[in-house]
Order: C-alpha cells, then sequence, then structure tokens
C-alpha cells in the first residue's frame, strides 16, 4: 500500500523564554494511505507542532516530511488534504453556504460541483436547515459540523483533524466517529490527534504515542498495548517512562 | 488568479458587512448636505467651496478607511484563528497577501467613488460645473493612492499587530502627504544631519501629492495632461509593487501563535 503520509527524521525547535524548545525530535513516522492513524500523546507532547509541519504552517528545523509524495512546502500538497483545527473558528460574517463556496474556490472547484458537494455535507451533518444563515449565529456544536464540512469540501484524499473531538459532546463525538469511519470505508487516510484514549481505540487502524516530543510507540492498537492490558495503563506507563528519561537527562 | 479573487471577495464581504463603512457614508453626507444647506459668511454660494470641502473630506475619510480595512485584513485572520484553516488549503501566503491587498482597494475604491458621487452631487445642486475629465483622472489617481496606502498597511500588519500597525501606517502615510511637498522649503534652511534625514524621507517615501488632483477640479484648471497622468499611474503601481513584495517578504516565513488556535 502506498503513503500517504512519510515524516523522515522531523525536528522543530524554536526560541522561547526560557531557551531553545525542541517540540519534536527525530521524528519517523509512515501513515499508509486508506488506513485510519491516531496520534496519542499528553498535552505539549508535539502532536500540533507536527500537524503544523505537515500543513506548512512551521517549517521544519531539520528533517523533512510528506504528502503523497509532495514535500509539504509545495502549496500543491494540500490540494488533497482536508484539515479541522482544534476548537474550530470561522467567519461569522458568511452563511454556511458562502464558507463552504469560498473554500470550494480555494481548491480550484467547479461552482456546480461546489454546490452540489455543499448540499450533501449540509444534509449529511444535519446543517441544511442553516446553510443560509451567519455562521455568527450559530451553535458551538453547529460551527464545528460545519467546520468539519469545510475539511471535506474537496473530498480530501487524507484528512487531518486535530483533536476533533475536544469539547464536543458525546453526540459529536459519535458524529466525528462516524466520518472517519465513513473516510476510511471510502479508502482515503485519515490522520488525527488526540488525547482522548478511548476514541483512539475505537477508530484506528494504527496508533502512536507522543512524548516530549520523540514517538515512542508506534503499531496497532494491540501492537501498542502488548502485555499491559489496556491502553489506558500502556499510555501512562509510556509517558512515565520518557518523562523518567527526561528527568535523568 | 482564481484564488486571490476568491480571497478578495471575502475582504470584500467582511467590509460590507460591517457598519463602519456605512457611518462613513453618512459622515460624508451629512457634511456635504450642511455644506449646500448653509450660507456661512455668503461662502455657500459658491461651488468651489463645496468642492473643496467634499474634495478634502473624500481623502480624509478614504484615508481613515484604507488604513482601517488594511490592517485588519492579516491580523483578524490570526486573531479569529482562520488563518490555519486559510493556510490549510493550497494557498500560498504571497496568494494571500495580493488577495487581502485586491479585496481592501476594491473596497475602498468604492467607497471613495461614492464619496466623489455624493461631491459630484452637491457641486451640480448649487449649480456649480465640473470638468468630468479631470474628476474621472482625480478619481482614478486617488484609487491608485489609496491602494498604496492598503499596501502599506497589509505591509505593517504581517509583522505588527492591528493597532501598531494603523498607527505606523497613519504616521508614514500622513508624514509623506503633508512633510514631502514641503522638503525642498525646508531644505534651504535645513544644513547637516537634519538636512540629510529630510533628503532621505524625500526620496524614500511615496509622493502622495503627485495623486492629488484636487486643485485642479476646484480651480477648473482642466484635466491634466494624459503623460502626465500615465506617469503618475505608472509611479503608483511601482510604489504598490514594491511595497507588495515587502509584504510578502514579512508573511512568508511567519509564524503564527498557536495560542490563538487552542
Amino acid at each position: 500500500m502506498s503513503a500517504a503520509l512519510e515524516i523522515d527524521g522531523l525536528t522543530v525547535s524554536f526560541p522561547s523564554g526560557k531557551g531553545i524548545v525542541q517540540a519534536v525530535r527525530s521524528l519517523n513516522l509512515t501513515v499508509a494511505a486508506g488506513s485510519v492513524f491516531g496520534f496519542l500523546g499528553p498535552n505539549g507532547a508535539g502532536k500540533t507542532t507536527t500537524i503544523h509541519v505537515l500543513l506548512g504552517f512551521q517549517s521544519p528545523t531539520s528533517g523533512s516530511a510528506r504528502v503523497f509524495g509532495r514535500t509539504v512546502s509545495d502549496t500543491m500538497a494540500r490540494d488533497r488534504i482536508g484539515f479541522l483545527a482544534e476548537n474550530p473558528d470561522t467567519y461569522g460574517f458568511l452563511t454556511g453556504r458562502e464558507l463552504l463556496g469560498f473554500t470550494g474556490r480555494l481548491f480550484r472547484m467547479e461552482k456546480g460541483l461546489i454546490s452540489r458537494r455543499a448540499g450533501e455535507l449540509f444534509a449529511s451533518l444535519g446543517l441544511s436547515s442553516a446553510a443560509d444563515r451567519r455562521i455568527a449565529s450559530y451553535s458551538r456544536g453547529m460551527k464545528q459540523r460545519l467546520c468539519m464540512a469545510q475539511s471535506l469540501i474537496n473530498d480530501p484524499d487524507l484528512l487531518i483533524l486535530d483533536e476533533p473531538t475536544g469539547g464536543l459532546d458525546p453526540i459529536g463525538r459519535r458524529e466525528v466517529r462516524r466520518i472517519i469511519t465513513e473516510r476510511r470505508s471510502a479508502g482515503k487516510t485519515v490522520f488525527f490527534s488526540s488525547h482522548e484514549l478511548s476514541e483512539v481505540e475505537l477508530v484506528s487502524d494504527r496508533i502512536g504515542v507522543l512524548v516530549a516530543g520523540r514517538l515512542v510507540a508506534e503499531g496497532t492498537v494491540d501492537e501498542v498495548v502488548g502485555p499491559a492490558g489496556n491502553l489506558e495503563r500502556r499510555f501512562v506507563q509510556l509517558v512515565e517512562e520518557e518523562s523518567g528519561k527526561g528527568g535523568a537527562a | 488568479m482564481s484564488r486571490i479573487w476568491a480571497l478578495a471577495c471575502l475582504a470584500w464581504i467582511e467590509m460590507a458587512r460591517r457598519k463602519d463603512i456605512y457611518v462613513l457614508f453618512l459622515l460624508v453626507a451629512a457634511l456635504l448636505a450642511g455644506i449646500v444647506s448653509f450660507d456661512v459668511f455668503g461662502l455657500g454660494g459658491m461651488s468651489g467651496y463645496v468642492k473643496d470641502s467634499g474634495l478634502l473630506a473624500a481623502w480624509i475619510l478614504g484615508w481613515i478607511l484604507a488604513v482601517g480595512t488594511a490592517v485588519r485584513q492579516l491580523t483578524q485572520e490570526e486573531l479569529r484563528g482562520t488563518v490555519f484553516v486559510l493556510l490549510s488549503k493550497p494557498v500560498s501566503r504571497l496568494e494571500v497577501v495580493l488577495g487581502k491587498w485586491l479585496g481592501s482597494w476594491l473596497m475602498v475604491a468604492a467607497a471613495v467613488g461614492c464619496f466623489y458621487l455624493v461631491v459630484s452631487l452637491a457641486v451640480v445642486l448649487k449649480g456649480g460645473q465640473l470638468d468630468w475629465v479631470c474628476l474621472a483622472q482625480a478619481y482614478f489617481l486617488h484609487t491608485l493612492a489609496m491602494g498604496l496606502v492598503v499596501a502599506i498597511g497589509i505591509a505593517f500588519s504581517t509583522r505588527l499587530g492591528g493597532d501598531a500597525a494603523a498607527t505606523l501606517t497613519y504616521a508614514v502615510t500622513g508624514a509623506a502627504f503633508l512633510i514631502l511637498p514641503r522638503v525642498p522649503a525646508l531644505l534651504v534652511e535645513q544644513q547637516g544631519v537634519s538636512g540629510v534625514v529630510l533628503q532621505v524621507l524625500y526620496y524614500f517615501l511615496p509622493h502622495f501629492e503627485l495623486f492629488d488632483l484636487r486643485l485642479r477640479l476646484i480651480h477648473g484648471w482642466g484635466a491634466a495632461p494624459w503623460g502626465v497622468c500615465g506617469g503618475v499611474a505608472l509611479y503608483g503601481a511601482i510604489w504598490i509593487l514594491v511595497v507588495l513584495c515587502l509584504a510578502w517578504a514579512g508573511y512568508r516565513h511567519r509564524r503564527f501563535s498557536r495560542g490563538n488556535l487552542l
């Protein structure tokens, strides 16, 4: 199976008040096309920084990352990506339909295709009745669903979700899980970061655990859990081990 | 180009749906209604007075609108956190800068057009006459000057917060407009370092006074020679291009604060 995502020796460091912070350290990761990859880690582990590099927001200090063979600094690499940010906000002065129209135009989609795709997404996400209302009047959950629709307008081959279930109620979480599994059924790749272990366990084909910028485990859920018995116990174990190393160092 | 246009439309819609632009229109309309209605010291009978006050108001309000519109384009994207969603699309940072500039400029050009329309109407109502060719030239050069103000505002906002960028843009463009035309006269009196500083300012700041055809309109001197008009347009276009290149240089490696996203 071909790779949707290839990360080779990625290191990201940036200056902070206390000196240089190494947010990601020599990260090597390959995500196969058509799979769901859960990117786990405690707060501040470097998950969002890695995603920012994949989307070209941030340049790596060293190493490289490629999406479907294209280096991430190439603007066109993002042509096949959909992205949902954590706690997303959007243009409140637009209507939902205008937002999807605007996003579709950034992908150079035909007007008819944008309209058809927007209609499908509004129906699928239960936003049809609010499509022509200003986004400023949407509830938080509706905004989250609209931003999900925005990330899917181009029917992306790779969907990147940054903490997609953070702050959502159980119905919202189920909705996100449904979308992830639908994408997999359609042969698309999903790469999502989370620290919600149960969510990750439910939908991921493979998972990676990032602690203090270092990938400390990677494989299927069973492979990563191993003799620890459950993911939560194993996760805590990995975090403590890595923190111990940091403390010893 | 389609992405630049999409970004321009977004900037346009945002401005059109905000209320402050309508406040400026009301201000111009109220000002001119006052000028047309009152006859202070018999000045109200002079259409030149209407032209003078109206065109000055169009310049000042156009300037305020241009700076206000320009500096919020990139800074608001960052404050809202929408910059991350925007840049996750196949859009280059150059396209973002150009799209934001184009949208703001077109908005300001349309607003300035409305101001000119109101002024022209007031002049005609006062029984005055306007040289329509000169008016078209004045509008064209005025919008070019506003394009440059917008570009400067966007360039500052690539590295500064909204308020700081606005202050700096007002200071630079205001100084360029008010001080530069007086520099040759000042140089006669200024020697040494201050003279050198004035010369540097004179040659390295844009000359907005070149875009200002108000005196021609007010005193009925007729249209400017087309060659001169074209030369000034070229000067403006080059300045806009240079400033937009600087804006892109400032924006292309900009790191955004995660705090806005998280």
